[in-house]
């Protein structure tokens, strides 16, 4: 099992680097062991996280593009669809089995068709744009329907302090 | 380092401490025997020969661990602390069921059986890891690199680690077995005691020790081989499961026997538990891939080597190149066939579309014509005709006659080259792009006119006329009979527009080619003849929407497609840019033998 996930992995790895999306960073964190990922991300042009450089991890199961990976940031982050751990919760890093929300229609789940580019294209545009429904994080979520001018500070805070300014 | 200082510091002072102690007897005494019974009666002096033992026993696991292991690794140094910390607790909650049995014996046993079982999950991880880490790189590059010799050389290096495995392994088979064995015999000579507890443990470690050598070996096979060894998956599970099966059966064992003599065992809860659910999984995933073995044979067709070899075939599963072994589902999505029944153990759905395939297979008809690209491997692969195809319509049908999978395969590569280039190269934007129905071997299918799909599916020769022609007047026809025909015909012109439209796509394919031929001729002689600059394109696009203007507004000037130009109304710093144009219609008239 886990020898093809591990040639998947080093074939997607490969196209990363050869042909790597814009503002995406992503590798093993060392080439002993393929199934842990280090991931940057760069924020989104126009919404409160712009500029912000956003570390994470994304930690493969040995039968990878058959089950998903798991993906955690590692900074401190407050968005709707992410846990205060740092968990990212959308729907394509679900397999069809588990809903932990209960708001998934099984077409936007894993499936081996996705892979670690799709996955990090589908944070970055969730980072742009929540999804309040099915929310991991209910302050964020809350204030983010609430009270945006208050979330997109809370965000550029953040955003300063993955740059290390503050 | 810190942790490390002071287990450094710790493991110092104990020992100055016992040689204190020690020294203090043997000075009091004089002498071995009497200063023995000191120490032992001293409540202090034990205390320290105790805490003596324990690091003793931590500097042993330290050395054997080397010995085995080298350098753990992260996660299995986390994984270890983890297991260990449960092993402590369910170690104390059965210290609460054998209070009346406990002594320092006791304590040492339950200790080394501690120090045995991390070392089987040590072994476990390890075998495991040896599946993720990426050495069969690493002896390809060697392969590469070094000569024969060489190679062989540091292939026996890279083994080193492997027979250190398999020592620690036959090591920890034969302790198991050695203290199941003592256990029984302990057991039968002087009934249930604790024994009974360490025999139980011990046998529960000695199926693990057999399961991580099963493991071990299968995985050695499969990375001493060439190609990835496909039974592997299937031998993997099989073993899961009687292994599984095993553990449950010894757990219910232990569960009843200690319920009689001794009290319901708590401590061993959780690991039943673990072991059930582990089980289930096991008969599940069995379960589950015979299933998906079966449907694999029966349900789905083979695609065959040429048809494979016609298309882009990447398997989207796997991502690498299919070049046999392919499976064609009802969708038409075509994957591995190791790689889908993988998936089928998991989702009875096709991972491109998440079309359910156990409900549309039954029916054994594909829904949507097979690419035409693989006219005769489609017919050899499927020999009867699928039913959705009415026959009598054959004798009119044409286009396949007039547009031949080949030709139209060569033009598209052609007159796309860029786009399609750029496109391939970023192949899995492409190929898995979020439009799933997309079938997968259509990669070449002409991205920036939206290719029409191929015309009605051609994948048999015509066959032998069966059917008579229709009279050429239509006296003595039926009703139902002309109505056919009617029908038949509509379906001929459809195709016919259909193919039309195929046709004016390649006109406008060649034309867009001819245009990307001309500009890049342009620049050929802007670089060649260094005169006019690049601005002059400007300059010369102006110029002709000017004329285009005057052409719209002059009504008879439509008509008549006259030069655009003549020579005389041309302004003054226009000049280079007719200059330009007339050396390029020069380069372009075909009998000029000097342009490239």
């Amino acid at each position: 099992m886990a020898r093809y996930a591990l040639r998947r992995l080093m074939a997607e790895y490969k196209q990363l680097t050869v042909n790597p999306p814009e503002g995406i960073i992503a590798g093993p964190m060392n080439e002993e062991n393929f199934f842990e990922w280090e991931a940057l991300i760069t924020g989104p042009e126009d919404t409160p996280f712009e500029g912000g450089v956003f570390p994470a991890k994304l930690q493969f199961p040995s039968d990878y593009p058959l089950s998903p990976p798991k993906m955690q940031f590692t900074c401190e982050m407050f968005h709707p669809n992410i846990y205060p751990d740092g968990r990212v919760c959308i729907s394509i890093l679900h397999s069809p089995g588990d809903d932990p929300t209960g708001y998934e229609s099984s077409s936007e789940r894993w499936s081996p068709v996705q892979s670690v580019e799709k996955i990090l294209l589908s944070v970055v545009s969730m980072l742009a744009e929540p999804n309040d429904e099915s929310a991991a994080n209910l302050d964020a979520a809350k204030m983010w329907r609430d009270d945006r001018q208050q979330f997109n500070q809370i965000a550029q805070k953040l955003v300063r302090h993955t740059l290390g300014l503050q | 380092m810190q942790t490390k200082m002071r287990a450094l510091l710790f493991a110092l002072g104990s020992f100055l401490l016992t040689s204190a102690v020690v020294g203090h007897a043997y000075y009091q005494r004089k002498q071995f025997y009497p200063s023995v019974v000191f120490i032992t009666k001293s409540n202090p002096s034990m205390a320290v020969m105790y805490t003596q033992g324990f690091v003793l026993v931590l500097l042993v696991g330290k050395l054997m661990r080397k010995l085995f292991f080298g350098q753990l690794h992260a996660a299995e140094f986390e994984h270890l602390i983890e297991r260990s910390w449960y092993a402590v607790t369910e170690t104390c909650l059965a210290f609460t069921v054998f209070r009346d049995d406990f002594s320092p014996k006791f304590v040492a046993l339950f200790t080394l059986l501690l120090f045995l079982k991390s070392f089987h999950w040590l072994a476990e991880d390890r075998v495991d890891f040896m599946e993720r880490s990426p050495v069969i790189t690493w002896v390809f590059h060697l392969r590469i690199l070094c000569k024969i010799l060489v190679q062989k050389f540091l292939r026996k290096i890279h083994l080193i680690p492997r027979v250190i495995l398999s020592a620690l392994l036959t090591l920890l088979g034969a302790l198991d077995y050695l203290f199941v064995n003592s256990a029984y015999h302990s057991t039968l000579s002087k009934g249930p005691s604790v024994q009974l507890v360490f025999g139980f443990e011990y046998a529960i470690l000695l199926t693990i020790t057999t399961n991580i050598s099963i493991k071990y070996i299968l995985h050695t096979i499969d990375i001493e081989s060439e190609n990835p060894w496909e039974a592997k998956a299937v031998y993997l599970l099989h073993t899961e499961l009687i292994v599984g099966f095993l553990k449950v059966v010894l757990y219910g064992l232990f569960m009843l026997i200690m319920a009689r003599i001794h009290t319901f065992p708590l401590f061993a809860i959780r690991p039943m538990y673990l072991t059930t659910r582990a089980f289930k999984r096991a008969l599940q995933d069995v379960i589950m891939s015979r299933r998906a073995i079966r449907n694999m044979n029966h349900l789905y067709p083979d695609v065959t080597p040429e048809e494979l070899a016609n298309s882009d075939s990447t398997c989207i599963i796997c991502r690498e190149e299919m070049t046999s072994g392919a499976k064609r589902l009802p969708c038409n999505h075509i994957f591995h066939t190791l790689c889908l029944r993988s998936w089928f153990q998991r989702q009875q759905t096709c991972p491109t579309c998440r079309l359910d395939v156990l409900q549309t297979a039954q029916p054994q008809a594909p829904p949507r014509p097979p690419p035409p690209a693989a006219n005769n491997a489609q017919a050899d692969a499927r020999p009867a005709p699928p039913p959705a195809q009415p026959m009598g319509h054959r004798p009119f049908h044409m286009p396949h006659v007039w547009m031949p999978a080949a030709p139209r395969q060569g033009n598209a590569g052609d007159a796309s080259s860029d786009s399609t280039a750029g496109a391939s190269a970023s192949s899995s934007s492409t190929q898995a792009g979020p439009i799933p129905m997309m079938p997968p071997p259509f990669a070449f299918s002409f991205p920036a006119h939206g290719f029409p799909f191929p015309p009605p599916p051609p994948f048999f020769p015509p066959p032998p006329i069966s059917v008579p022609l229709p009279p050429a007047n239509f006296e003595g026809m039926t009703r139902e009979e002309l109505e056919a025909l009617v029908g038949v015909e509509e379906e001929n012109i459809r195709n016919r527009i259909r193919c039309l439209r195929n046709i004016q796509c390649f006109l406008d394919a060649a034309v867009l080619q001819m245009h990307q031929y001309s500009t890049a001729t342009g620049r050929h002689i802007f670089t060649s003849n260094d005169e006019p600059t690049l601005p002059n394109f400007e300059g010369l696009l102006k110029n002709l929407q000017e004329e285009a203007r005057k052409v719209d507004k002059e009504p008879e000037g439509a008509a008549g497609f006259s030069p655009p130009q003549a020579p005389e109304e041309i302004p003054e710093e226009d000049k280079e840019a007719a200059e330009l144009r007339k050396l390029r219609l020069q380069r372009f008239s075909p009998n000029d033998d000097s342009a490239k």
